[in-house]
């Protein structure tokens, strides 16, 4: 009964509200032409630009190329020098050996019309089939460019393969669902293309060409059939098609393989057997028992084919390994129709084929133990194991385990065989190991994908601890404190001295060498907070705690019951402040398919998995708040609430559950329900029940909610107003319950299409400001602190992305100036609006944040070249004038101009562009004027900006040597003078 | 004629862009066209920058790359108006905006945010030119002697002097130049009163007056005590010691107050 009253008086209060279109943009020449002018001005006033010489002095940036999908190392001699990769995320890449950094990189689109199909690599061009077989490029992997790029046949694509003759490979075939195409290597055209026969029944999933002439293509019909067509190389014509009878067939991919000369080779999973079936000759198959070939079969046999992957010149070698489960493989080899068995391998981790000049080898790779892991090579013709090959190594305990081997093969001077080893982990990481187990290096390729992370304070170091403590001890007398204070002073005195001696004896040191490593032992606060713990969460299920000044990776612990999709959240409990009790943070894994949540507690400082118990969650967790009511151990608390709006509190001590009690009154928390476009507000109970207050429902038949957007709970604000030309003030509306709320239309045609922003109160679900955009679209992009909303849109009828501000004031006389409560809020603020063309595509925004709140906001704009740009708050004021009074200028409000200015100098990250941007952190420093910033997507960007310049340190381009030298100067000036005047008055007084 | 056809065709351009306007959402369905076009970078072989360039149509949503050659193509690009940026960290691309419609005719245009509809015309296959690296830095202000001795300020007046000068030797009196001279020598003379006469009274003054004139040095005692020009203006020192002084006095006891009267009224 109550929630219905609230619903109605709710939907009543909705038709109340006006809705405040949005100004439109016009075409104001001379305004422009106005603003220009002033901009000038504007350049001297805003500057977030660094200096050349400061570039890498506080910024870094690494790079990543996300976890591969194919990998082919460039030549097979031992100076190769390249690994090309495709990965994942879309990015075809070429990677130098020997340090594992980016040669170059090329990021295509994002999802699946980016995706990389298919790679192969010829010579010095690598070929690729992305956007789901649509597109067919070659590129040149010593430029990194385009050789050429053609459009194939709609279609999703099965297969491709390279074809050669005697003289050289000449085209490449790509096997679509319904269609083959024969493509000239050089220029990319096509020489054919045949629809294929039947293709809505027969799956055809495996090419193959002898050299030959022709081109054979085998396809099936699960359970029934395979079909082997041979095609004319020259004109695509079929020379022949065979219908073969095969009702064991389940599918071509894993289960089947070409061997040898054209010989098919399946594995038959149910009658534990192999079938071979010459392609070029009309043979029936022939069925061949494993049992016969001495081979221990599992209960559940999954069998699975590998076949040499060698070169299109070189046929493809008799040899092929037969997996039977999961660490047990066999090397067989067939000869004239029999198979026979070389080697069986039965604790093999991975194996991998590899080639080079005439020999065929295996790598079998095997674990010793959880960490430690050996290679192998044997030769494919005899199973023999090949002399010095043997390669061992330890992985990172905290690592995931082997998934991916790729081998490097080489001849040496005296015609054996070396190799190199590319081992891919589970928690996506590249590790390339040389003989006889050194790894040469690592790339972490999680990084690649972060989802959240958070920057925690660095501890103390001893010295400032035992200064700490000093305060935190119980007295005992006057005298023990003040030797107590002498002593800590003489720590102070000793450690100045010590730096200063470091200081000179790192001056003299080149700059490279001079920044010491940085290991987890001597990690210490500085002396402004600057350099922090940077913890970030993986999409794989990988934590890394990273040096923010340096980037250096410090510790890293992975999660392998992680599962892909997961959600995660992270808390920080408890700082570094409180220092006998370490910092922790509490990680929320969310598993997509069960939507159960657990909790993951660990040192953010070490890694280190903590201690402590937390709650095991039975049902899918909704919301997690974090209050700030401590217990005894300074650990802030954690409120979970699951789907059945039950409250879980973590930790959940005596002391706690009092503090709740007590203040359950004002604790508050929303719910929102986007499939169902409800959002509800709850309140808590003393006895921890939760009760359902206000319900604020959006139509789901016309709009979808798409953000729903709070303040950050660590903001300040400095002013509580802005002074005005006329010397009055305007308050601003500082609610810290404030969500903004966007929604889209559904309707996407481009005359109905519309962006709608709700603020509402978090804790009455008041309504206070709604505004619609027509004709404007998503992405929309919000910022929302202080009494601010800024959000980006796309405009359907201008086609331009524009931003608006809004702006929320009290008026001229505060309500209530010593506190905020949105039950005791009669007035409803006045809202200021503006919009601007903003001249880019944006991919993300996020405000600056310092500790204090008095530096001005910047806003950091990620943009799809890659760019981070910083554009001061203030050409984002809706008080801007359309025409500039005495009043305003006095304001300093920058006259109205439609379009906002894209300074090159305004970029953050200079030419250090940062691919697909999903994120980019803002945190506090200790110095009022600095802000650190962490962007996140492809790549890692950490630096410091500083939105009202460095107002409250010495720059570090201060000329201490001028002042100095002038300092100097003048006292032995004076020094001299005072002699001079002295022998002047002795001369006078002798006269 | 040629007036005319400008003005035709212009019109032509008006009514393809409000075709365009009102067809530019409806995607999906219909042909797909491609872009194409090319990048040059004066001075600089494609291939020593094309490995770090890519081609963005309207945001991220098609994404082209370069071949070796510096040309780029954009493919399945359905009908509509789109910018075309070419990022590249390196140097700096204007963007183009290409019309492309639903028949598959492309053509190219500047880039106007605020008059969607305006048509300035660049050549299609588009051709674009780099304006060279983009400025990210500021530059440092530097201070040093050569600054100084190279600052234009004293450099002009300097030149004045030396053609002026030189032009009497040569007694080159053209009438016309006449009036721009005297502006130059006004100049220079201004430099010479700045520059030339404080070091003149610097060096030479003390050596000019003698200095153990009582009469000159009361004089010039006077003359300073005009140069400061706040006599109202109490002394630093002065004021804080009256500062403090009122402040004990308010702490302080009646008694104190009386004193203090007392000191007044000596």
């Amino acid at each position: 009964m109550l929630e219905d009253q609230t619903f109605a008086s709710m939907l009543g209060f909705w038709r109340t509200v006006l809705s405040v279109h949005s100004g439109t943009l016009e075409d104001r020449a001379v305004m422009v032409v106005l603003s220009e002018i002033w901009l000038l001005f504007a350049l001297f006033e805003f500057s977030a630009a660094i200096y050349e010489d400061q570039v890498g002095k506080f910024d870094w940036r690494r790079q990543y190329v996300g976890k591969p999908r194919f990998a082919y190392f460039d030549t097979p001699t031992q100076n190769a020098r390249k690994l090309m990769v495709t990965t994942e995320n879309n990015v075809i890449a070429s990677l130098n050996l020997r340090n594992g950094e980016i040669i170059w990189r090329q990021v295509d689109k994002e999802g699946p019309e980016g995706n990389v199909d298919l790679m192969l690599f010829h010579g010095q061009d690598a070929l690729t089939v992305s956007g789901g077989g649509r597109l067919l490029r070659s590129w040149d992997t010593n430029i990194g460019g385009l050789n050429w790029e053609i459009l194939l046949e709609t279609g999703s694509l099965q297969t491709g393969s390279l074809i050669g003759f005697a003289e050289g490979v000449k085209y490449i075939a790509i096997l679509k669902k319904a269609s083959i195409s024969l493509h000239y290597l050089s220029n990319g055209h096509q020489k054919w293309s045949e629809a294929l026969p039947e293709s809505e029944k027969i799956q055809y999933q495996l090419l193959y060409s002898s050299g030959s002439g022709a081109v054979y293509l085998v396809g099936m019909v699960a359970g029934s059939h395979l079909v082997v067509i041979r095609y004319d190389i020259e004109d695509g014509k079929i020379i022949e098609q065979v219908t073969v009878s095969a009702p064991w067939i389940r599918r071509l991919r894993d289960l089947c393989g070409i061997v040898a000369d054209g010989i098919l080779t399946c594995v038959d999973r149910e009658s534990h057997s192999l079938w071979i079936l010459p392609l070029e000759s009309e043979h029936e198959p022939e069925q061949i028992v494993l049992q016969s070939l001495e081979l221990e079969l599992a209960e559940k046999f999954e069998g699975k084919i590998l076949t040499t992957q060698s070169s299109p010149l070189v046929a493809s070698s008799a040899q092929f390994c037969l997996q039977l489960s999961e660490s047990h493989y066999a090397l067989l080899q067939l000869h004239d129709g029999v198979v026979s068995l070389l080697r069986d391998f039965v604790q093999a981790v991975l194996v991998s084929f590899a080639t080079t000049g005439d020999k065929v080898v295996a790598a079998i790779m095997t674990a010793k133990n959880k960490t430690a892991f050996g290679v192998n090579l044997y030769s494919a013709e005899n199973g023999r194991r090949l002399l010095d090959t043997a390669m061992n190594f330890n992985l990172d305990p905290n690592c995931g385990q082997p998934e991916q081997l790729y081998i490097h093969a080489f001849l040496k001077k005296d015609d054996s065989v070396g190799y190199r080893a590319l081992v891919q982990t589970l928690d996506h990481a590249l590790i390339f190991i040389q003989q006889p187990g050194r790894i040469i290096w690592t790339r972490e390729e999680a990084l690649a994908e972060v989802v959240t992370m958070e920057m925690v304070d660095l501890p103390l170091t001893g010295t400032q601890a035992e200064l700490e403590g000093e305060f935190g001890k119980k007295a005992d007398g006057p005298m023990a404190m003040f030797m107590k204070r002498l002593s800590s002073q003489l720590i102070l005195l000793q450690a100045w001295s010590s730096q200063l001696l470091k200081m000179f004896y790192d001056a003299r040191k080149p700059r490279s060498h001079s920044r010491n490593e940085i290991t987890i032992e001597n990690l210490a606060r500085d002396e402004f907070n600057l350099q922090k713990m940077m913890v970030m969460v993986t999409a794989s299920g990988k934590l890394f705690g990273i040096d923010s000044s340096s980037g250096t990776i410090l510790w890293k612990q992975y999660f392998e019951n992680v599962k892909p999709g997961s959600s995660f959240k992270l808390a920080v409990q408890r700082t570094t402040a409180h220092f006998p009790h370490p910092p922790q943070c509490t990680l929320i894994i969310k598993d997509k398919a069960t939507r159960l949540s657990s909790l993951h507690v660990f040192n953010p400082i070490f890694g280190k998995r903590s201690h402590i118990n937390p709650p095991v969650l039975t049902r899918p967790i909704l919301q997690s708040l974090l209050l700030p009511i401590m217990d005894q151990d300074y650990a802030k608390v954690l409120l979970l609430i699951d789907d059945e709006h039950k409250v879980t509190v973590f930790p959940s001590s005596r002391n706690i559950l009092q503090q709740l009690q007590d203040s359950a009154p004002v604790i508050f928390f929303y719910l929102v329900d986007p499939i169902l476009g409800k959002l509800n507000g709850f309140r808590l109970h003393k006895d921890l029940r939760t009760e359902q207050i206000w319900e604020v429902v959006i139509p789901t038949e016309t709009q979808k909610i798409v953000i729903v957007k709070g303040k950050r709970s660590n903001e300040h604000v400095h002013s509580q107003g802005r002074v005005m030309g006329d010397r009055s003030v305007l308050y601003k509306y500082l609610n810290p319950n404030l969500l903004a709320v966007v929604t889209e239309s559904i309707d996407t045609h481009h005359e109905r299409t519309f962006i709608c922003v709700y603020l509402i109160d978090g804790v009455t679900g008041r309504i206070i400001h709604e505004s619609v955009q027509r004709k404007a679209r998503g992405p929309v992009y919000v910022v929302h602190s202080e009494n601010w909303v800024v959000y980006q849109y796309w405009n359907t009828k201008s086609r331009r992305n524009e931003m608006t501000v809004l702006e929320l004031y009290e008026g001229t006389e505060q309500y209530n100036s010593t506190a905020f409560s949105s039950l005791d809020r009669p007035f409803s603020p006045m809202i200021f609006q503006q919009s601007y063309i903003f001249p880019s595509a944006i991919s993300l925004v996020e405000a600056t944040i310092t500790d204090k709140g008095i530096t001005s906001r910047h806003l950091l704009i990620g943009l799809h070249s890659g760019g981070i740009l910083s554009l001061p708050k203030a050409f984002l004021d809706p008080r801007r004038p359309e025409v500039p009074s005495e009043q305003s200028r006095e304001e300093n409000l920058i006259p109205y101009a439609p379009e906002l200015p894209i300074r090159s100098e305004w970029y953050i990250n200079y030419n250090q562009s940062v691919s697909r941007v999903r994120g980019i952190y803002t945190a506090p420093s200790g110095l009022e004027s600095t802000c650190l910033v962490v962007v996140y997507g492809l790549d890692i960007f950490q630096t410091r900006v500083y939105p009202s310049k460095q107002f409250d340190v010495l720059k570090d381009d201060y000329d201490y040597v001028l002042i100095s030298s002038v300092l100097f100067g003048l006292i032995f000036t004076t020094m001299i003078t005072k002699r001079l005047a002295q022998v002047k008055l002795l001369n006078r007084a002798w006269r | 004629m040629m007036a005319v056809e400008v003005v035709v065709s212009r019109f032509l351009c008006f009514l393809l862009a409000l075709r365009l306007g009102a067809g530019s959402e409806a995607e999906g369905v219909g042909e797909k066209f491609k872009i194409e076009g090319r990048a040059v970078v004066p001075g600089v072989r494609p291939q020593d920058w094309i490995h770090t360039a890519r081609v963005l149509v309207e945001g991220e949503e098609h994404v082209g790359f370069f071949k070796t050659d510096g040309t780029f193509t954009v493919n399945d690009v359905p009908s509509g108006s789109y910018v075309v940026e070419i990022v590249s960290p390196a140097y700096r691309f204007e963007p183009v905006r290409v019309d492309i419609t639903s028949k598959g005719k492309i053509r190219a245009r500047h880039v106007n945010y605020l008059k969607a509809s305006e048509v300035i015309r660049l050549p299609y296959p588009i051709q674009i030119k780099s304006s060279g690296p983009p400025p990210y830095f500021l530059k440092r202000e530097t201070w040093g002697w050569t600054d100084f001795l190279m600052n234009p300020m004293h450099l002009l007046p300097l030149k004045v002097v030396v053609s002026y000068l030189f032009e009497q030797l040569q007694s080159v009196h053209n009438a016309f130049h006449h009036v721009e001279h005297n502006v130059n020598i006004f100049v220079s003379c201004i430099w010479v009163m700045m520059m030339i006469l404080p070091l003149l009274i610097i060096l030479l003054l003390p050596k000019v007056v003698n200095t153990n004139d009582p009469e000159m040095r009361r004089e010039m005692e006077q003359s300073m005590n005009m140069l400061n020009p706040n006599h109202e203006l109490p002394d630093v020192s002065e004021f804080m010691t009256r500062l403090f002084s009122s402040k004990s006095s308010k702490s302080g006891s009646g008694s104190k107050a009386g004193k203090s009267g007392a000191l007044k009224r000596r």
